[in-house]
């Protein structure tokens, strides 16, 4: 097929690697807008999920204002904040982005940080008291370590997402790979078109299997495969776009 | 918004006034793209879901598959089928489906497996066939896990569909797509706030779905 | 429940919109292109800038109130889009530049001239070629502009296309995703000013790349010279002192079937006639600024014009 050729070549020439356009560049970028926005995503909802989620009170309120914040598109924040991070002396490209990234990194982080700590066995909180922990110790020793494979699922989820919806920053002047899919369809040029498609796709793969590994590093008490994805049915199951 | 109301304020009310039926427009073709994908992704992912739950060794190829779809970036999966389908409501759709079967699947057969075996075998005790079975007691008692998945399918199907916006689709993301061109903020705000509201109305109805479905889980709490 | 909602999407999905982006007006009742008598169905391509959607709008309005079926279809993009459009016979009427197309279609070799008869008689030999054929050049000229703002450009002491050539090398031009392909941008500059800054370009939506200028996030940047905002904000529009710019015209462009269509040539180019420059600076603020409607932009412009 054409395309498919047109792809090899652009990738086989030397020169569209390098420079401030190149595929690397570019790639790097776009994983450094990704990584700052998963971190700061976190510092945001993991603290207040920990404290929510121990506490075990004012939950269902945040996971509400949480769950409204998922439905809202991160191509419409993106598309808001563009002329207010010009106007404000923020440029173009990397912030309007980064804004609408931290957005969307948000709520599964939250949500599964809240549910796995709330969720921690009753019986063994009571017995960590009864051991003479604090909250805090009970919170940081033994509750968070409980709920690890949830909340590291929930980076996982956030960072997948991420990197896929970096690619909108394209239309906002962030030069990521998504400037390869936007340039080559406007220019009509498939070789561009193909590279900054398959390199997104390649990224997000990359990171989800990168943080599977993190996963079950993570969590060695777990059997290989029996990380849970799933959250039971009675809480929500945190998989967004 | 303290100045006058005008095309630079966050929302300029008369535009929204003078556009009511291109909103309205956008409304339709925005639910009509989202049930589409909800339905199909959900009938598909009904069928995949029997016959991992069937053949236990397929599900892991089955998640495996529509995971690999899930974590295809959506912008450049339409983009990668406008040259093989067109800037259609097929193109969009395709796209959409694929985004509901992993969720969907994975709640379908862990809602199914989270009945408890003595309730299935109770009532293969009184003596259902294994298909009435499946039917009357399994996917029953899956009820809540399967609309749990329904619910997230269709809140972030909905956001997706803004994103057809940027291969031409009506819906939402038209909207969006206009303002952003036009570095124009009132069709985004509309676009976005309609978004999130028909989120939680569709959320809100599966809530309550769930709830006509599932008569036994409040007479349990009456009593 | 199943069977409900199944009934319920076949419904839907049955009464379903029109699947591409266009908007139709209504015409003759006859059907479209039925026989020999029947008004041909017009489908008119709009490139992703706001004077390309008006225009769109007025040849669209203007021959629908002729009796012709029209409608306009946005195309995503620019020239590139445009001429696919033609080739897979989505559109059969777009307008132009004539410059612009010249070098688009002759592979970027230099023809074009600022004698908009000469450029437009040899865009017509390359049009034949594709089987399309052009209208009347109007005497509107809408061309590149490369702009910096005044305090940049008197900072670097660059005031022409030369200028920029020399001291400008490094700077980020930010313009239209074409610029890449189109005549009279990077290429241009490459072929008559030896100037290549495609290592830094970014590509930006029409009606961003002023803001982006002002934001100082782009340091050159490729506006049209109908754009109002360049007198307004008092950029510097660098000179083209080797001549790279040349004719562009507006001038309609169809497949020669419908130019062949001697009622609706006439309409066509009775239009274009009253289409002037000034009047598209006109209109194009309207849209950028006043962020009205094409539709709308270009309904106000035919009837003051009584085409309407």
């Amino acid at each position: 097929m054409g395309a498919v050729q047109d792809f090899t070549t652009y990738i086989t020439t030397a020169s569209h690697w390098w420079g401030e356009r190149g595929i690397l560049h570019r790639s790097l970028e776009h994983m450094r807008l990704s990584a700052a926005s998963v971190f700061a995503a976190g510092a945001i909802a993991i603290p207040p999920a920990l404290a929510l989620g121990h506490g075990k009170r004012g939950g269902f309120l945040a996971q509400s204002i949480v769950n409204i914040g998922r439905a809202v598109p991160s191509f419409a924040i993106l598309a808001l904040l563009f002329p207010l991070a010009l106007s404000y002396g923020f440029g173009l490209g990397f912030w309007p982005t980064f804004g609408a990234l931290v957005f969307l990194a948000i709520p599964p982080m939250f949500t599964n940080t809240y549910v796995g700590v709330r969720g921690v066995d009753p019986s063994i909180v009571e017995a960590s008291r009864g051991m003479g922990m604090g909250p805090a110790q009970v919170l940081f020793r033994v509750e968070t370590p409980i709920a690890r494979p949830l909340i590291l699922t929930g980076v996982r989820i956030a960072a997948v997402q991420v990197v896929a919806t970096a690619t909108l920053g394209a239309f906002v002047g962030f030069n990521g790979l998504g400037s390869y899919i936007d340039e080559g369809f406007r220019q009509q040029d498939d070789g561009k078109l193909l590279t900054g498609a398959i390199g997104v796709a390649v990224l997000a793969f990359l990171t989800e299997l990168v943080f599977s590994l993190v996963v079950r590093r993570a969590t060695p008490w777990l059997a290989p495969s029996r990380v849970p994805d799933v959250v039971p049915p009675e809480q929500v199951e945190v998989l967004t776009p | 918004m303290l100045a006058a109301n005008g095309p630079n304020s966050f929302i300029w009310w008369d535009w929204v006034d003078r556009h009511r039926g291109q909103i309205k427009d956008a409304s339709l073709e925005h639910l009509r793209l989202t049930l589409i994908a909800v339905v199909i992704g959900f009938v598909i992912s009904g069928v995949l879901a029997v016959v991992a739950l069937r053949f236990r060794w397929t599900y892991g190829p089955i998640t495996w598959i529509t995971g690999v779809l899930y974590t295809i970036p959506s912008l450049a999966l339409f983009v990668l089928l406008v040259p093989l389908t067109g800037f259609t409501t097929l193109t969009g759709e395709i796209g959409l489906v694929s985004y509901t079967l992993l969720i969907l699947i994975r709640n379908i057969v862990a809602g199914v497996d989270g009945v408890p075996a003595s309730v299935k075998e109770a009532a293969d005790g009184m003596g259902y066939t294994p298909a009435r079975r499946f039917v009357a007691v399994d996917l029953r008692l899956a009820t809540p896990a399967i609309i749990a998945g329904l619910r997230i399918a269709t809140v972030t199907t909905i956001g997706l569909v803004t994103v057809t916006g940027l291969i031409g689709l009506g819906g939402y993301g038209s909207l969006i797509d206009d303002g952003l061109k036009r570095t124009f903020s009132t069709p985004i705000v509309v676009g976005a706030g309609l978004s999130v509201a028909m989120a939680i109305v569709l959320d809100l109805g599966l809530v309550l779905l769930e709830r006509a479905l599932t008569p036994w889980a409040r007479r349990r709490v009456a009593t | 429940m199943l069977a409900i909602g199944m009934v319920a999407v076949v419904a839907i999905a049955a009464c379903s919109s029109n699947d591409n982006k266009a908007t139709t007006t209504g015409g003759s009742s006859a059907s479209a292109g039925a026989g020999g008598g029947a008004k041909p169905t017009v489908t008119i391509g709009a490139q992703d800038f706001g004077e390309s959607a008006i225009l769109a709008e007025i040849y669209k309005q203007g021959l629908a109130a002729k009796g012709f079926t029209t409608s306009t279809q946005k195309l995503g993009g620019f020239r590139d889009l445009e001429v696919k459009a033609f080739d897979g016979k989505t559109i059969n009427f777009a307008p132009e530049y004539a410059a612009s197309m010249l070098e688009f279609l002759n592979g970027k070799k230099g023809e074009a001239t600022s004698d908009v008869t000469a450029t437009v008689a040899k865009l017509k030999t390359q049009l034949d070629a594709k089987g399309l054929a052009a209208f009347n050049a109007s005497d509107a000229v809408d061309t590149n502009a490369l702009v910096m703002t005044q305090a940049k450009a008197s900072s670097l002491g660059i005031s022409s296309l030369s200028d920029l050539a020399t001291k400008g090398k490094d700077l980020k031009l930010g313009g239209p995703a074409d610029c890449e392909t189109n005549a009279f941008c990077i290429p241009g500059l490459k072929r008559v000013y030896n100037l290549d800054l495609s290592g830094k370009f970014q590509a930006l939506e029409a009606s961003a790349i002023a803001a982006a200028l002002d934001a100082g996030s782009i340091d050159v940047a490729l506006l049209f010279s109908t754009d109002g905002r360049i007198a307004a904000k008092n950029y510097t529009l660098l000179t083209d002192d080797k001549k790279m710019l040349a004719a562009d015209n507006v001038v309609p462009v169809a497949t020669k079937d419908l130019a062949a269509n001697s009622e609706l040539a006439s309409a066509v180019n009775a239009i274009s006639a009253k289409i002037t420059t000034d009047e598209l600076i006109k209109l194009n603020k309207r849209f950028d600024v006043d962020k009205e409607d094409a539709a709308v932009i270009a309904k106000d412009f035919l009837t003051q014009n009584y085409l309407i």
